[in-house]
């Protein structure tokens, strides 16, 4: 049984089916990446499965529940909690009171502050520092730290690169080694699609709500992706 | 002297004003939920109080603690079984449901405590007075922005520097991330509503050991805390607390100027606030 099973989903944003009859699977231990261009349904999907946003047809399992239609901090108490696109810190808070927030899904773990800014030292030089005043990257790394610390089973991140300099990008995909080494499974969704290629053992392609490619990265040719990404000439 | 003594009044009824303001700044600040029926629930403590206080030992001033904590809880009942139902993009809904809520509360206490003039007995504490350097102070007055500021104060440690504190400020941040932590937001807006009820029943019971009211006298309570909060700059706790100053001072010096002129002088003084700065006293600050 995988870790994270999601079969025919179908989710509308407003009057738009943004996602049609998608499914994945996700394995413990595994890293998984959703590619596709703008507006390919990918945030959504993720917001569905995160709770964040409501469903109308399919079915979501995680660690052999049933989570169908609930709440999304009850989602985030069983396990699995998403990095908002856009980082979405708490302005007010200083990044250690952004951290301290994740202890709210009273989950046991390995994480703590301690070990976030080990993760990130940068980020304990800044601890008593205000969420707006930092720079993207920092704020993307509060944003990461702040879910590890509900102790997920499973991380879900949405456009973690979005706006940030190539450096800090790499800076960023190299923690995952560790993230993963802690026992935590992860799901990206990327436009950059080296960058997320590269990072997951497997991934799917979107493309206008449906998965147009599918497979282990690698074994996808980039032909194969570019295809399946832009929809031209027949995917896969 | 008689004008230090005027102003020195002014602001003691202007930390009455301001605790007054900051039950419907807090809500607004956290829930950006514009609670119509603050000023109606004001004068319900009052009842409250009125029926408590023969039943409070020591001090009739100690009312302030059943009442609040009866508020508290009636304000979590009412966010969870109410406002919690009508949240969402649009304000309109939420305006209607505490509109609504003002009415039946105004008529239900005229139907239950008739329409006539009452006020709670503080006992020989409303007689008292004291010098200090040659002026003439009441005692309850002093007593009362004792309590106002202490009640400020610790609303701000307790935002500041604990964990219900945190949480509630993250909610008013982005309550749809907050979610992603773990958090129920819906609790913590019962939580806040709670908090702002038992505040604005602290500041009904006050106003009317002060002075006198009716099952009526919500609009003139709404109106002083809508002026309080827009002079401060909405949000802003200290910005609040020196808009009750300056309503106060306003008033009662010009009271001593013209004695006919009733509040008018303090909604004058908050449409030229709003002219100067439409963000109140805390815009100011920040250019």
């Amino acid at each position: 049984m995988s870790l994270l099973e999601v079969e025919n989903l179908d989710v509308r944003y407003g009057d738009f089916q943004a996602v049609n009859g998608v499914s994945l699977r996700l394995e413990e231990g595994q890293t998984v990446a959703i590619i596709g261009a703008n507006g390919a349904g990918k945030s959504t999907l993720l917001k569905a499965i995160s709770g964040l946003h409501p469903w109308r047809a399919g079915a979501i399992r995680f660690d052999g529940q049933d989570i169908a239609h609930q709440r999304a901090d009850m989602i985030t108490r069983a396990g699995m909690t998403l990095v908002p696109e856009g980082r979405r810190l708490f302005g007010s808070l200083s990044v250690e009171e952004n951290l301290l927030m994740g202890q709210c899904s009273e989950r046991k773990g390995p994480w703590s502050t301690d070990a976030v800014y080990k993760l990130f030292p940068r980020l304990g030089e800044l601890r008593a520092v205000a969420g707006a005043s930092l720079s993207g990257g920092q704020q993307q790394m509060v944003a990461i730290g702040r879910a590890l610390m509900t102790n997920p089973k499973v991380l879900l991140c949405d456009e973690l690169s979005l706006g940030l300099a190539p450096s800090i990008i790499g800076d960023i995909y190299r923690c995952f080694d560790t993230i993963r080494a802690s026992g935590v499974s992860i799901v990206v969704i990327e436009q950059n699609v080296v960058q997320a290629v590269a990072a997951a053992g497997y991934a799917y392609c979107l493309l206008e709500g449906r998965v147009s490619l599918e497979g282990p990265t690698a074994s996808l040719s980039m032909d194969a992706i570019t295809a399946a990404y832009f929809g031209t000439g027949a995917a896969a | 002297m008689i004008w230090v003594e005027t102003i020195i009044n002014g602001m003691l009824l202007g930390g009455l004003y301001a605790l007054v303001g900051l039950g419907l700044g807090y809500a607004f600040g956290i829930m950006r939920i514009v609670n119509v029926a603050q000023g109606d629930f004001i004068v319900a403590a009052a009842f409250i109080g009125v029926a408590l206080v023969p039943w409070t030992p020591i001090s009739p001033l100690l009312v302030i603690v059943p009442v609040a904590i009866i508020s508290f809880i009636f304000g979590i009942i009412l966010q969870r079984l109410m406002i919690n139902r009508v949240l969402g993009q649009d304000q309109i809904p939420q305006i209607l449901l505490t509109f609504g809520l003002a009415i039946v509360l105004r008529n239900g206490m005229v139907e239950l405590f008739g329409a006539n003039s009452q006020s709670i007995d503080a006992g020989e504490l409303r007689f008292m007075g004291f010098e200090l350097l040659g002026l003439r102070l009441g005692v309850l007055p002093v007593l009362i922005l004792a309590i106002a500021l202490a009640l400020f104060t610790l609303l701000h440690l307790w935002m500041r520097h604990t964990r219900m504190g945190r949480i509630i400020r993250a909610t008013a941040d982005d309550f749809e991330v907050v979610q992603l932590t773990g958090v129920n937001y819906r609790r913590v807006y019962g939580i806040a509503m709670g908090v702002a009820m038992a505040l604005s029943a602290v500041a009904g019971v006050l106003l009317a050991m002060r002075g006198s009211f009716t099952p009526y006298s919500g609009a003139d309570r709404l109106l002083i805390a809508f002026e309080v909060v827009v002079i401060g700059g909405l949000g802003s706790f200290w910005g609040m607390f020196l808009g009750g100053m300056l309503l106060g001072v306003t008033q009662l010096v010009a009271l001593k100027l013209d004695p006919s002129s009733g509040l008018m002088w303090g909604h004058l003084m908050f449409l030229l606030i709003l002219f100067v700065s439409p963000n109140g006293i805390a815009g100011l600050m920040r250019r």
